[in-house]
């Protein structure tokens, strides 16, 4: 509310109860003592200076002058006054009436003074209770500016932090400053900046420090500030210091916190792969050494078992990189899809055969109807998602027991296909886990590189795969194919057979 | 005929195994999950463990201080992720070797014998007072060492270090362990002590270059039975 339009408000006020007193006195003033009236007359003054300050006061002391002498003081309607005593009424009136509009604007004034300064520290309890809370580094400057410029109205303030061997102005509020005052207000490197205030523009700094430490600077543009709110404003900047201190550490923490989970990772990484590598390495080297060794005697099928075994290992080696291979370019996103209908079942035998003697003591069941339609997918890929889980459901399974491989059409234009083995299962709270990559749960062993690309496969496919329990006890890998089209099915379906 | 049990889950290593050993005159059974391998090792009484630390059902570290609460049957590890914390962790929980995969027939074979002779001569010198490793004799009654017949002079601190390693000549010691033993159960930390005293004992008994006091880096100590 300005000045003005208060002043006119206190005014009209003054005049109403004015008027009403008036209207109420005339009638008696035969009756009343000269020095009654002028007492009673105090009320409008006060009224006005209280509503509308000090103008509004003086505007109800120069209509209760003239009220006063018109119609209270004889001779009536006229600025006459006669008789000596009724001057001495009338001056003592003036005189009371403009110090009674003094005091009480100054009492007034010191009250909106001390209602202000009262809601701005209230503000700044506010502030130090929301920057105990634990909350993102962002989030603090921008409440600490906020909150300091509404608090102390002030045209701008800005807030600055050291950003390599500088200050940066990290948060401000208020009028945007230009940058030519940007430039002014940052202290140039090594130079001490001066505190408090100076300047003709009302530039006032803070030095944000906690524990000794100096954490930043604060600046405020305000013509208004008083010595008591830049007290204030500097008890309240080791509230600010110590709340940016603890939310610099708290990031400081979640940075270092992700550090060691991504340094975890890479040698969980690390270990798995050199894990897979090294198994096969080790069998190969054993079985080479043994067959090298010219003082041990070999019978020749042990002989060629072990030039088989080294051929398997190099072959199991080959898969291993081919499919890490494989993850970096999923990761690099190359993954392109060559469509083509193709009968599952060839797809299964292709990946059995792949196997090799990966498969030993494990024998692959089919489980699939003469009229399960074609499906839609990349013959590679898909060849290369069977191989995996079939190559990881006969390394789990004891010995001797099989792997079925199932399909059926499942409505939507998919095929359901289940990869189940009779070994151990997979617990429930490991099912979504297994899929990672160099996941290594404890029933497996194996870097869970074979697993994350099937599942990279598919999802390429804009397919799921998914645990289940499988009849027997085992585990049942299971995931959808879309189906081909049906024409292309009457056609390829000749020339697949 | 030296029977060795041979503990992985990878059917390949196993097979391979077996021929190799098999080949080199030991008899050769398998296991492929931790619990199989310590009933096999309850059950067939092998005169040597050969411990995949990677195994599907149990940890190879359960495997071992399984067997160990009842068998002293040398346990020979074999770890493919190569770290040194489980290496440590196996020996200072009653392995008697490691291994990190790939290895070659021979290096393994003399594993087992030096895990073999290693076992035989802690069986019948417990309260031995000579212990003899190479070139080194030691009194353990009257604290004198000799290096190629000739004497020594060890502190007391130095002898007993020795001594420790002489009676599991041929093994790893870890770091924990010598100091345990030698010093005592509230400075296993303290590895630096190691250091300085393996360097003295090196210049003292002429190896310098460390080939009979070998450093395991981070593991430990081993004084080499049969040097080359």
């Amino acid at each position: 509310m300005s000045t003005f339009r208060r002043g006119v408000i206190g005014s009209v006020v003054a005049l109403g109860v004015m008027a009403v007193l008036v209207a109420v006195m005339v009638p008696l003033r035969s009756h009343l003592a000269v020095a009654t009236t002028a007492l009673v007359l105090v009320i409008p003054v006060v009224t006005g200076v209280v509503v509308g300050g000090l103008p509004a006061g003086l505007f109800a002391v120069v209509a209760g002058f003239l009220v006063y002498d018109l119609l209270f003081i004889p001779p009536y309607d006229t600025l006459t006054v006669g008789a000596a005593q009724n001057w001495v009424a009338l001056a003592v009136y003036v005189a009371v009436m403009l110090l009674v509009a003094s005091v009480v604007a100054r009492l007034e004034v010191t009250r909106g003074d001390a209602h202000q300064r009262e809601q701005a520290i209230r503000r700044l309890f506010e502030l130090t209770d929301v920057l105990i809370e634990d909350r993102p580094l962002a989030e603090v400057l921008e409440l600490i500016v906020s909150t300091v410029h509404d608090a102390f109205r002030s045209r701008s303030v800005a807030l600055m932090l050291p950003v390599g061997p500088r200050l940066e102005i990290v948060a401000s509020a208020g009028d945007p400053l230009s940058e030519s005052e940007q430039r002014a207000v940052i202290p140039p490197p090594g130079v001490p900046a001066s505190l408090g205030s100076a300047g003709r523009d009302g530039i006032h700094t803070v030095a944000l420090s906690a524990t000794g430490r100096p954490i930043g600077l604060l600046r405020i543009w305000s013509a208004t500030l008083s010595s008591h709110d830049q007290a204030l404003l500097r008890t309240f900047a080791n509230h600010m210091a110590l709340a940016l201190e603890r939310a610099q550490l708290r990031e400081q923490a979640l940075r270092t916190e992700l550090l060691e989970e991504v340094d975890r990772l890479q040698r969980a990484l690390l270990r798995a792969v050199s894990h897979d590598l090294r198994t096969p390495l080790a069998t190969i080297k054993m079985s080479a050494t043994t067959l090298r060794d010219r003082a041990v005697e070999l019978a020749p099928d042990q002989r060629s078992e072990l030039l088989e075994l080294i051929d398997d290992q190099a072959d199991r080696l080959d898969r291993l990189v081919a499919n890490l291979l494989d993850v970096s370019r999923v990761q690099a996103g190359a993954l392109e899809l060559r469509h083509e209908a193709i009968a599952l079942v060839d797809v299964v035998g292709e990946a059995t055969r792949g196997l090799g003697h990966a498969l030993d003591g494990t024998e692959v069941r089919l489980d699939v109807d003469d009229d399960l339609p074609l499906v839609d997918v990349d013959h590679l890929l898909i060849g290369q998602v069977f191989g995996n889980l079939i190559g990881n459901a006969a390394r789990y399974a004891p010995p001797g027991t099989a792997v079925t491989v199932s399909a059926r059409p499942a409505g939507d234009g998919v095929v359901r296909v289940a990869v189940s083995d009779e070994g151990p299962g997979v617990p429930r709270s490991e099912r979504a886990d297994v899929f990672l990559l160099f996941n290594r749960t404890a029933t497996g062993g194996g870097t869970g590189v074979g697993l994350s690309i099937a599942r990279a496969f598919l999802a390429a496919h804009g397919q799921e795969i998914w645990i289940e329990d499988a009849p027997g006890g085992g585990a049942s890998f299971c995931f959808t194919l879309p189906v081909a089209e049906v024409a292309e099915v009457a056609e390829t379906a000749e020339v697949v057979r | 005929m030296i029977r060795v049990l041979a503990v992985d889950d990878d059917q390949a290593l196993l097979r391979a195994l077996r021929i190799g050993l098999g080949a080199l005159g030991y008899e050769v059974t398998v296991a492929s999950t931790g619990e199989r391998g310590v009933a096999q090792a309850a059950v067939e009484a092998p005169d040597v463990v050969v411990l995949d630390l990677g195994l599907p059902d149990l940890d190879g570290m359960e495997v071992c201080r399984r067997i160990r609460q009842w068998s002293d049957v040398p346990v020979i590890v074999l770890s493919a992720d190569g770290t040194e914390d489980r290496k440590i962790a196996a020996l200072d929980g009653g392995a008697d070797d490691y291994m990190t995969k790939p290895f070659g027939m021979g290096e393994l074979e003399a594993r087992l014998r030096v895990a073999l002779r290693h076992r035989a001569a802690e069986v019948d010198g417990e309260a031995a007072k000579h212990v003899t490793v190479g070139p080194l004799e030691l009194d353990l009654v009257h604290h004198e060492a000799r290096m190629d017949g000739r004497l020594v002079e060890l502190t007391t601190r130095e002898f007993a270090l020795l001594a420790y390693l002489a009676r599991h000549a041929g093994k790893t010691c870890t770091h924990r362990m010598i100091l345990e033993h030698v010093w005592g159960p509230h400075y296993d930390t303290e590895t630096q002590y190691l250091r300085v005293y393996a360097y003295r004992l090196r210049k003292k008994l002429g190896d310098e270059d460390g080939s009979f006091l070998r450093t395991h880096p981070g593991i430990g100590y081993q004084l080499v039975a049969d040097r080359p």
